[in-house]
């Protein structure tokens, strides 16, 4: 068990390096004027300033040392302040979000992460009771049904689900509108009598006391989680048939149930438990999936998170915000991928093993 | 395991057939496309939606426009129609692109093994640890900044090549910026979408590596490359072909999402990703506009659902654990 976690330990510092060397490697195909955003603020407005920028931060150095100095930061020879370094915490000034990279990272990554929250666990819930059922009733109404609403629900393009429910209940019904909050709960969440702990509309609103607050934003997210999830169902769902599938085929069901179990404890105590393990390990494309969906459910129903920041970013070019932060969502994966692949030890004594 | 045996299985499935007359539908589609949207006389490219004038508000269904316009007058029913090729060429580009280097690299990494397949193998878990539409997004971006420059170093050939494959575009022209646009979107999903293909074939290789006729060429002296060209790749990659081809779907999903957050191709390119973006402008008014989204929308979910009704068949008849069951 140690081994293996050790062994998983190790794996992740290369990938994360491996992850640096190749967003640095899209980094140096710009210019050395558009990386000086990876140490300075601004430009100033005077002749020569760009080519001292690139003489002090070496951005016209071998690719090895500008990686180092990307890396770790660059002395600013006269002050000898230290500037830049992704080590360090510090991805570059973002032209679009008008602050430091981190600094927007950190302002809209709340919204992001309250969508992701309320997403997963319905989704995953849901996914997995319903790909139970479809592999009881193998070939059945039920698993035909539900193999063409999975189907369906891989193949419908996010931004399309996203506007068809914008049209019936927005448009159309009026029963949820886009953004986060509308304006006069706004208001509220910005007054001094509201403390926002978290960022997190709806956890704050609880921690205040200001249920009024938390309808308003979960009546937001409605929408959106919906969005969000349909993808990630339909992959868990099919996952769930398959490992399920298989499970009931295996011999000791058949001792179960020749001993005369009732099919019902069949199911729920011999089959489920070991169906279950192979789901989680693509929990961490669940997880995936959910950050290449935000980038789309934000950006349809406005909603001021990370995703929608990277959208922005990337029509406008800043590509330095945009490389910052793919950095850092790929860098929650790989730990959030680490998580599970523990977790994945520990349930399934098979892995230890070998 | 050969062609007739899947197909014969294939036409069994009621949901694959259903996904293959909706293919050929769209065969037929695009192939037509002339005859179904006749090209505009005065058009200088007919992938370029032709107006009705240039009023910002999106017009419903009429006799000249028998899907409506959206905004800025783009005859939608045009656009679905060219869009069928468009899709299709940079559906079959990206995926010839995807499986030419993922069946190298998994092939390479499992008939050497050893440190060759280890080095492979965490490089392909590295280009897997990204969010796949993030950093495809990203690398669009990067490289139309690169090329937006003007001064086009090697990457441009790159391009070049892409374009003259999917365009039919000459090599020793410049490519126009419409275009370049949409390569910039086809080489991010290519350079990060070969890697299950990777794995895929790896596995099977690994699979027939050991059987007694590779090891008969072995004791006969065949070089590696013969061994692994003409005796295991043509047993072992059959499958990953046939699942690799259904990956068109999910790659024109992705390519329409580009195009819709204003990264692939441009305002008034046949592409149903563009067109449905202008819906984001009308968002409170969509229900009476239901038909900028309606009529794009439903093509690209059924060209998606196409490939995959079809490939979630052939994945279960070429799943040898699955085979025999039933």
């Amino acid at each position: 068990m140690i081994n293996y976690i050790i062994r998983r330990l190790l794996i992740m510092p290369i990938l994360l390096i491996g992850i640096t060397i190749l967003i640095f490697g899209m980094l140096s195909l710009l210019t050395p004027y558009e990386r000086a955003a990876l140490y300075v603020t601004d430009i100033p407005k005077r002749q020569g300033a760009i080519e001292e920028i690139i003489e002090k931060y070496g951005l016209d150095d071998p690719i090895h040392i500008q990686y180092w100095n990307w890396m770790v930061g660059a002395k600013d020879p006269d002050t000898g302040e230290i500037k830049g370094g992704v080590l360090r915490g510090n991805l570059g000034w973002s032209k679009v979000g008008k602050s430091t990279v981190v600094e927007v990272i950190g302002r809209r990554l709340p919204a992001s992460a309250e969508l992701a929250l309320w997403s997963a666990p319905p989704l995953i819930g849901l996914a997995i009771w319903m790909g139970i059922r479809a592999a009881v009733n193998q070939n059945k109404f039920v698993d035909q049904i539900l193999r063409i609403l999975a189907i369906a629900g891989w193949s419908v393009p996010t931004f399309v689900f996203g506007l068809l429910l914008l049209l019936y209940f927005y448009s159309d019904l009026g029963w949820f509108a886009p953004g986060r909050l509308s304006i006069g709960m706004n208001e509220i969440v910005q007054s001094d009598a509201f403390v926002n702990y978290t960022n997190m509309h709806t956890i704050d609103a609880i921690l205040n006391l200001r249920f009024d607050v938390f309808v308003e934003a979960v009546k937001h997210l409605v929408l959106p989680v919906v969005t969000l999830s349909v993808v990630s169902w339909a992959f868990l769902l099919r996952i769930t048939r398959t490992s399920m599938l298989d499970t009931l085929r295996q011999d000791y069901i058949t001792t179960a149930r020749s001993k005369g179990l009732q099919e019902r404890k069949v199911v729920r105590r011999h089959a489920v438990p070991n169906a279950l393990i192979p789901v989680i390990t693509v929990g961490g494309l669940t997880l995936i999936s959910l950050f290449n969906g935000v980038v789309i459910t934000e950006t349809i129903f406005n909603i001021h998170g990370m995703g929608s920041f990277l959208a922005q970013a990337a029509t406008a070019l800043d590509v330095v915000s945009v490389l910052g932060v793919t950095l850092f969502s790929s860098t929650v994966l790989v730990v959030g991928n680490l998580v599970v692949d523990v977790l994945y030890g520990i349930v399934d004594p098979r892995i230890r093993l070998d | 395991m050969t062609l007739r045996y899947v197909l014969s299985k294939l036409i069994k499935n009621p949901t694959a057939v259903i996904g293959l007359v909706l293919l050929l539908g769209f065969i037929i589609l695009a192939v037509g496309a002339p005859q179904f949207a006749p090209v505009p006389e005065n058009s200088r490219d007919p992938f370029m939606i032709p107006r009705d004038g240039f009023r910002s508000e999106p017009q419903g269904p009429s006799e000249d426009h028998i899907m409506g316009t959206t905004e800025g007058q783009y005859d939608i029913w045009y656009g679905v129609v060219w869009g069928s090729r468009t899709a299709f060429r940079i559906g079959i580009v990206i995926t010839l692109f995807t499986t030419l280097i993922g069946v190298l690299i998994g092939s390479i990494s499992a008939y050497f093994g050893g440190w060759i397949d280890e080095v492979l193998m965490r490089i392909t878990e590295i280009f897997q640890a990204f969010p796949f539409l993030l950093t495809a997004i990203t690398l669009t971006s990067v490289l139309q900044a690169v090329y937006g420059r003007g001064d086009q170093g090697f990457t441009i050939w790159t391009a070049k090549i892409l374009a003259f494959l999917t365009f039919g575009h000459s090599l020793f022209e410049d490519i126009n910026p419409i275009q370049l646009s949409i390569i910039t979107g086809m080489i991010a999903i290519i350079i990060f979408g070969w890697m299950t293909i990777a794995r895929v074939t790896r596995g099977n290789i690994l699979a027939v590596k050991n059987f007694e006729y590779a090891l008969a060429a072995r004791t006969i002296g065949a070089r590696d490359s013969r061994i692994l060209f003409r005796h295991l790749l043509p047993n072992a990659i059959f499958p990953v072909l046939v699942i690799a081809s259904m990956n068109i779907g999910s790659y024109v999903l992705t390519f329409a999402a580009l195009s819709f957050l204003g990264l692939g191709a441009q305002v008034g390119y046949a592409d149903w990703g563009q067109m449905i973006s202008f819906a984001r402008n009308w968002i409170s008014s969509l229900a009476d506009y239901s038909h900028i989204i309606m009529y794009p929308g439903t093509v690209i979910l059924l060209f998606v659902l196409s490939w995959n009704l079809v490939g979630d068949a052939l994945r279960d008849i070429l799943d040898p654990r699955l085979r025999g069951s039933n």
